[in-house]
């Protein structure tokens, strides 16, 4: 690689309190590629897809003003949450294609000295590394590669679609996976959602969904999962536990943040990766890492 | 010949006339002029939308039901319905509409005007609350973690003002008001 990218890293708020090892394998594998993530300044909460459906232009000039802010020292935006990267990624797509509310926000962000122009892309963390850094270098550094064992990927909602604003494709965290020496599995359900999102509105519905899926996952042969943002975390790890009581079943599928995985195939430890935190217990990840 | 059984009642698929006076003519305009409303009329009711929603068999409303509601002005049913509020904004309906009506974002305008008209489920007014006050919706509690992690205890360059700010001058704050 002959020039060291650099991304305005946008932290959003669930990462940061939630999952600080998710943060921390996020930036010590940055580190590992030569990647150069830098906390943007004079930003917060992206106010999620609840700001969306109260207060839609609140929700726009927030997040304009964030790209707004990128934009003034020209590098994209990567962020480790699927709620920020939809928000943004939503807000940069309407925005670019939408003359009179680019003018409205503009006139809002103008007080601040800020103007949003669209000259630089809202990126999620696991899209930066597929398409900046690729496989084969990504191969390159695998020192510890897992050993085939089945990794069930959730890759999340706002990750995926509307595909036309995302653009994402499913394959690209496939590929990351296999780059580590685990095996994707294949489920039926693998586009449905975690539930999270309507947790404040029904929360037995918000359950049911995740349990799903882990349900969907586990019969067809996942002894791990991944997820790319900290909502979906919450879902399928930390409700997993409750599973026992509301459904009588237990799963013990560990779930891991994809930097976690990454990170130990690459020779990290497993403080390194705060594997710890994870709330089932994940450290059976290690007796599949080989080399 | 086979007798048929003497039908018991109307079809089950069959519900309450609707109220041609109470019909909303605007309102489709309302929608289509809101944003990513603009492929609205193009529905032609293949209800692909509610085949694609994984929950649609607990709603009232079908997805589909919704976007043709809409079209019939009916604005008091959409807006007071419980479904837009359940939908999991999962963009599956949206993103198999064989005529590109973004059905996931025309349930987000309608939640919108549903709001405006203070029709909100509490929980969620409870959000907008959290985002007005605090600026964020997850405030970092165990900033040990952080150092454990060999993170700064605070998040690098956080401001909570700036959503704060927005929110005082926009219809969060009426929300909110209007909610207490």
């Amino acid at each position: 690689m002959s020039e060291m990218p650099v991304y305005n890293l946008y932290m959003g708020c669930s990462v940061p309190a939630n999952y600080p090892n998710y943060e921390a394998a996020m930036i010590k594998v940055a580190e590992a590629f030569d990647i150069q993530l830098e906390y943007m300044e004079g930003v917060g909460c992206c106010g999620s897809p609840n700001l969306r459906s109260i207060d839609y232009m609140a929700w726009l000039t927030v997040n304009a003003r964030t790209l707004a802010i990128a934009e003034k020292n020209g590098h994209d935006i990567v962020t480790p949450c699927n709620g920020c990267f939809g928000s943004l990624k939503d807000v940069y797509h309407f925005l670019k294609h939408d003359a009179n509310h680019r003018k409205q926000v503009n006139t809002i962000l103008k007080k601040e000295g800020l103007e949003f122009k669209g000259t630089i892309t809202p990126r999620h963390f696991v899209e930066a590394l597929y398409t900046d850094i690729g496989i084969t270098e990504i191969q390159k550094k695998v020192t510890k590669p897992l050993d085939g064992v089945g990794i069930a990927i959730h890759y999340g909602c706002h990750l995926l679609r509307p595909a036309d604003v995302t653009e994402f494709k499913r394959e690209y965290l496939n590929e990351l996976i296999e780059a580590t020496g685990a095996k994707v599995i294949e489920y039926p359900i693998w586009k449905q959602c975690c539930g999270a999102t309507v947790l404040p509105v029904d929360e037995n519905l918000g359950i049911r969904l995740a349990r799903d899926k882990l349900k969907s996952m586990k019969e067809n042969g996942a002894e791990f999962v991944t997820v790319v943002c900290p909502a979906c975390g919450n879902q399928l790890d930390l409700q997993q536990l409750g599973l026992k009581e509301s459904y009588g079943e237990e799963y013990n599928l560990p779930v891991l943040l994809y930097p976690q995985i990454l990170g130990l195939a690459i020779g990290m430890d497993e403080e390194e990766v705060g594997l710890s935190m994870n709330r089932v217990p994940a450290a059976p990840i290690l007796d599949h890492l080989s080399g | 010949m086979a007798e048929t059984k003497e039908p018991a009642g109307p079809p089950v698929t069959l519900t309450e006339p609707i109220e041609m006076s109470k019909l909303d003519v605007k309102f489709r305009e309302e929608i289509h002029s809101m944003p990513n409303g603009e492929e609205l009329s193009a529905c032609f009711a293949c209800s692909t939308c509610t085949a694609a929603c994984p929950i649609a068999n607990i709603w009232k409303y079908k997805p589909h039901q919704l976007i043709r509601m809409i079209l019939l002005g009916m604005r008091d049913e959409v807006l007071s319905s419980d479904e837009i509020w359940l939908c999991l904004t999962c963009f599956q309906c949206q993103e198999r509409c064989p005529q590109k009506v973004r059905v996931t974002d025309i349930f987000f305008d309608c939640k919108n005007l549903a709001a405006e008209e203070g029709k909100i489920p509490a929980n969620i007014i409870g959000l907008a609350k959290e985002l007005l006050e605090k600026g964020q919706l997850y405030t970092v509690t165990a900033d040990w973690e952080r150092e454990d992690m060999g993170l700064e205890p605070e998040v690098p360059g956080l401001s909570v003002d700036a959503l704060k700010n927005i929110l005082k001058e926009t219809r969060t704050n009426k929300i909110v008001d209007s909610g207490e």
